[in-house]
């Protein structure tokens, strides 16, 4: 119950975060890092339950609702995230800094996509629109930035049952 | 069932991409589709939302405020440095205007002047206290020779003691080895111009009972065959006469600061005065 409390309230500010005070800043551009695709990593290599991939199902769905975008994209693009993280780290020793950054500017990078090819998919991206490459990389690389400190939050969520349901 | 407890969290998963996808295309396809769950969202989040925003608006203030005193101190910077560079140019532009004026002068004074007359630059003086002469940038390559008489637009200046292939050296009117055949203006006495050991220059030689008083003008006589007759020396500030003796003396001021002197005209002998000094 902690655990999910915790990761709500990060899930619930980083919505914040990402659709309020990145936009305000004025560096210029608007850098808007993927701050629930984090969250999604981070249940994708802690949390293997059912619960765990509804809660990223949640994440896509709350984005979709806050963000405006059509209902189901970010959703798709984070259960895409979520199962590809659980097969990796299903496989590989996913448990240090470094690959853990990696893994989020890689997943970032997948959920762009996931959500880019249903959005074409359905005919709701015709290419006139949508992030650049450039802008996609930079937003990613920006989510894995952030990743240390937020994984630094979500280890209070870890509870001692660790990886179940494999 | 074994399999499907074994794989539930994947089967769970593959579940909620199938209800994604299903979703994207009602919400895509039948726009506007108004999703409740979204809209309750929205409110409960509205209240946040603003309070963040806010903080976001604050955080820009702070940051632009920071940008603006980085860019003014960039400014102010480049401020000085124009400043300091228009300073430079208002000096130099002080500076031509100066030499302007002098060769603007000497120019005038040139077209009262006949015969063969060279302009020159004075590029160096005489450090020690007993030798006034100054040096100036034309030699026997440009025709300069010793003995031409050289002149300022405000007077006499001295004559060429020495030249060499691209200089010449002057000797001033107030150099003790110096003389001047000159006349008063007002009275036409006569005399000779020479300098005295401390600076200074005196008409000598001018006859006791000469009419000579303070604020005469002196002129040169041009009969000493070296300077034109007719230009300015000077002007008697002071006479002296003796209770003895044939004769007496003024001591004169030369027209010329010969202490600021830039520029110069270098005559020959031939060279007249066609219009004198009023």
């Amino acid at each position: 119950m902690r655990a999910a409390a915790v990761i709500a309230l990060v899930a619930g500010f980083g919505l914040l975060v990402q659709t309020t005070l990145f936009h305000a800043l004025p560096f210029g551009f608007h850098p808007s890092p993927d701050v629930l695709v984090v969250v999604c990593v981070f249940l994708g290599l802690h949390r293997h339950t059912v619960g765990a991939a509804l809660g990223a199902f949640m994440l896509g769905y709350l984005q979709d609702a806050a963000s405006g975008s059509p209902i189901g994209l970010n959703a798709f693009g984070m259960v895409v995230v979520y199962v590809l993280v659980y097969l990796t780290c299903r496989r590989l020793w996913v448990d240090n800094l470094v690959s853990k950054i990696v893994l989020v500017f890689l997943a970032s990078c997948v959920k762009a996509v996931a959500v880019l090819t249903v959005s074409a998919l359905f005919g709701a991206f015709n290419g006139e629109w949508g992030p650049t490459p450039s802008s996609l990389l930079i937003n990613a690389a920006l989510a894995a930035l952030i990743a240390p400190p937020l994984f630094g939050l979500l280890n209070g969520a870890r509870l001692p049952e660790g990886r179940v349901a494999r | 069932m074994e399999f499907v407890r074994r794989n539930r969290v994947l089967l769970t998963a593959g579940g909620l991409l199938l209800i994604s996808l299903l979703l994207s295309s009602v919400s895509i396809r039948s726009q506007p589709y108004r999703d409740p769950i979204g809209q309750l969202l929205l409110d409960a989040m509205a209240p946040f939302q603003v309070v963040f925003s806010w903080m976001g608006r604050g955080v820009g203030r702070v940051w632009s405020g920071y940008i603006d005193v980085v860019d003014a101190r960039r400014d102010t910077q480049q401020l000085h440095e124009q400043v300091a560079a228009l300073q430079s140019e208002l000096l130099r532009l002080g500076e031509l205007e100066r030499e302007n004026a002098r060769l603007t002068d000497l120019l005038a004074f040139r077209s009262r002047l006949q015969g063969v007359a060279y302009g020159a630059h004075v590029i160096a003086r005489d450090p020690g206290p007993l030798a006034m002469t100054l040096t100036i940038d034309r030699g026997e390559r440009d025709q300069v020779r010793r003995g031409m008489a050289v002149l300022a637009p405000q007077g006499v200046v001295g004559q060429i003691a020495e030249a060499s292939h691209t200089a010449a050296r002057v000797v001033l009117l107030t150099d003790h080895n110096s003389g001047i055949d000159a006349i008063i203006q007002r009275s036409r006495a006569r005399g000779i111009v020479q300098g005295g050991m401390d600076g200074s220059c005196y008409m000598n030689y001018l006859n006791r009972d000469a009419d000579v008083v303070a604020g005469d003008r002196v002129l040169t006589s041009g009969l000493d065959g070296i300077f034109p007759k007719g230009v300015l020396i000077g002007e008697v500030v002071d006479v002296s006469r003796r209770h003895r003796g044939l004769l007496q003396a003024a001591v004169v001021q030369p027209s010329v600061a010969l202490d600021r002197l830039e520029e110069v005209l270098v005559v020959d002998a031939t060279a007249q005065v066609v219009e004198p000094p009023a």
